[in-house]
């Protein structure tokens, strides 16, 4: 049986070591090492840890013959007990040891969660583990990570993943488990505290528009949004494309942070403290773009089906109704219809915008139903242009 | 979880015992709102404590920032190994001063 294995990747060449290796069986492995080595062309080699389980001295031996004739040698994928044996015998000054991440176990964990990206599961009373089904996910994990993380050091509560970790073929964030229930689902249980929880709502709200990032650091809604108008230039009347066009470009930049997806599912109350969380979608610009989210999520999503309302947000429609007229004039500080009112054409002009968009690209054209919708957006669209000039609030 | 403090003069060291989460945060959040005034120099001794959760942390980022604020420093000591392993996961080891 062999000692070690080896691929060749992108022209670097692999060795993986597996299990212990000390004096019992160091030379062996070291004599697979070099007749491995040797019929090698590549420019680099690179030792992956990742199934190793313990080195002694007679193998840290073995390793550093091997850096003689192979100066750029590395290795990657230590586990913590492995990098600690590197660390401790000044190994990691000499060549570059990188950590692996950790391995966790799922096995007989309790699933508390299941997402569109993947499943969460208990791993103790402390964590939970998101495991993502996609096993590429890693750079969405890290992103999303990271725009968490930024939002928590600008002050804006939410639980922070604390790890990323290898579970079994993918990769799962790591996070605290929370005491928590939804807005959705309390104000479902407590109708009568409607009014409470819609204030707490629009508080945490605009804290988060008034929340400055630096331009660096969270995504540009500004162009994502300019992007969605571009995909409508053939499916709109061209004087009012034009007039839309005009008016998102003339949305001033604005360097505040947007959540990007503030619906009540995303807002969590834990004893007294209301929380923020599912980050990825955090990037800054004027709150006109976030408000055309929430008119989604609260109208523009439910138009010809007042169940789906039920369905997504776990109350009926009237109370997603209600909930968006009570919004308005707590954010905005004022009860001017006149003044609510552009509210709202501003933020569904966009919000439609986003969905007719949305529905094209998913061969909407191809259904009566789609084709409905579509007529319905554009409708939307173009008739309430005519009563706005400018798109920010 | 369980608080010692001790001031003298303009430095006053804060002793956490326990678990600092979102049950215990609050009580941490009262010495950051009172017990700051006329204080430069902040230390918290973690020595004791064994858990620390988001609320934690934001309870301390809280005190990082009033101590910055009013030009003051603060330091956290005394971190075990599994805290510490939070504040580096989490970003935390660099906004921090840990001794």
């Amino acid at each position: 049986m062999s000692l070690i294995t080896t691929d060749v990747k992108d022209n670097i060449f692999y060795i993986q070591l597996h299990g212990r290796i000390d004096s019992a069986n160091a030379a062996p492995v070291e004599e697979e090492i070099l007749e491995a080595v040797s019929s090698c062309t590549c420019p680099a080699v690179v030792i992956d840890a990742d199934d190793l389980a313990y080195i002694s001295s007679a193998g840290l031996r073995v390793v550093l013959r091997l850096r003689k004739n192979r100066p750029e040698l590395k290795i990657i994928n230590a586990s913590s007990a492995v990098y600690e044996i590197f660390e401790m015998t000044g190994f990691t000054e000499m060549i570059p040891v990188e950590k692996g991440y950790r391995k966790l176990s799922i096995e007989g964990c309790e699933v508390i969660g299941q997402g569109a990206n993947g499943k969460v599961y208990r791993l103790d009373k402390d964590t939970i583990v998101k495991v993502y089904y996609n096993a590429d996910a890693l750079p969405e994990i890290q992103r999303e990570r990271e725009l968490a993380r930024r939002a928590f050091i600008l002050g804006i509560p939410t639980a922070i993943p604390y790890d990323v970790a290898k579970v079994g073929d993918s990769y799962g964030s790591v996070f605290e488990l929370l005491n928590a229930k939804s807005f959705s689902k309390l104000i479902a249980s407590e109708p009568e505290n409607l009014d409470k929880y819609v204030e707490l709502y629009v508080d945490l709200l605009k804290k988060i528009h008034s929340t400055e990032v630096k331009p660096e650091d969270m995504p540009d809604q500004r162009a994502v949004v300019i992007d969605w108008v571009n995909f409508l230039k053939d499916y709109l009347e061209p004087g009012k494309w034009e007039k839309l066009h005009s008016m998102v470009e003339a949305v001033p930049v604005n360097h505040h942070m947007i959540h990007g997806d503030y619906h009540t599912k995303n807002v969590m109350m834990q004893n007294g403290e209301v929380l923020l969380i599912d980050m990825d979608t955090l990037s800054q610009g004027d709150p006109v773009f976030e408000f055309a989210s929430i008119y989604n999520a609260f109208v523009g999503f439910y138009d010809f089906d007042h169940d789906a309302a039920l369905d997504f947000q776990g109350f009926d429609y009237d109370t997603t109704i209600s909930i968006w007229r009570k919004m308005l004039p707590l954010y905005f500080g004022t009860t001017d219809p006149d003044v609510l009112k552009a509210v709202e054409n501003k933020s569904a002009i966009l919000g439609y915008a986003r969905l007719m968009r949305r529905l094209i690209r998913r061969n909407g054209f191809d259904t009566e139903e789609g084709r409905k919708l579509i007529a319905h957006y554009k409708n939307q669209i173009e008739t309430r242009l005519d009563s706005v000039d400018k798109l920010q609030f | 979880m369980e608080i010692k403090k001790n001031r003298e003069g303009a430095k006053l060291t804060v002793a956490l015992s326990g678990r600092l989460d979102t049950l215990t945060a609050p009580q941490m959040e009262e010495v950051v709102k009172g017990d700051l005034d006329g204080v430069t120099e902040l230390s918290i001794d973690l020595k004791d404590l064994t858990y620390v959760s988001s609320a934690g942390l934001r309870v301390l980022l809280m005190a990082q920032k009033t101590m910055n604020g009013k030009k003051g420093t603060m330091e956290i000591c005394n971190v075990c190994e599994d805290i510490k392993e939070v504040f580096s996961i989490t970003g935390f080891a660099d906004i921090f001063t840990i001794k």
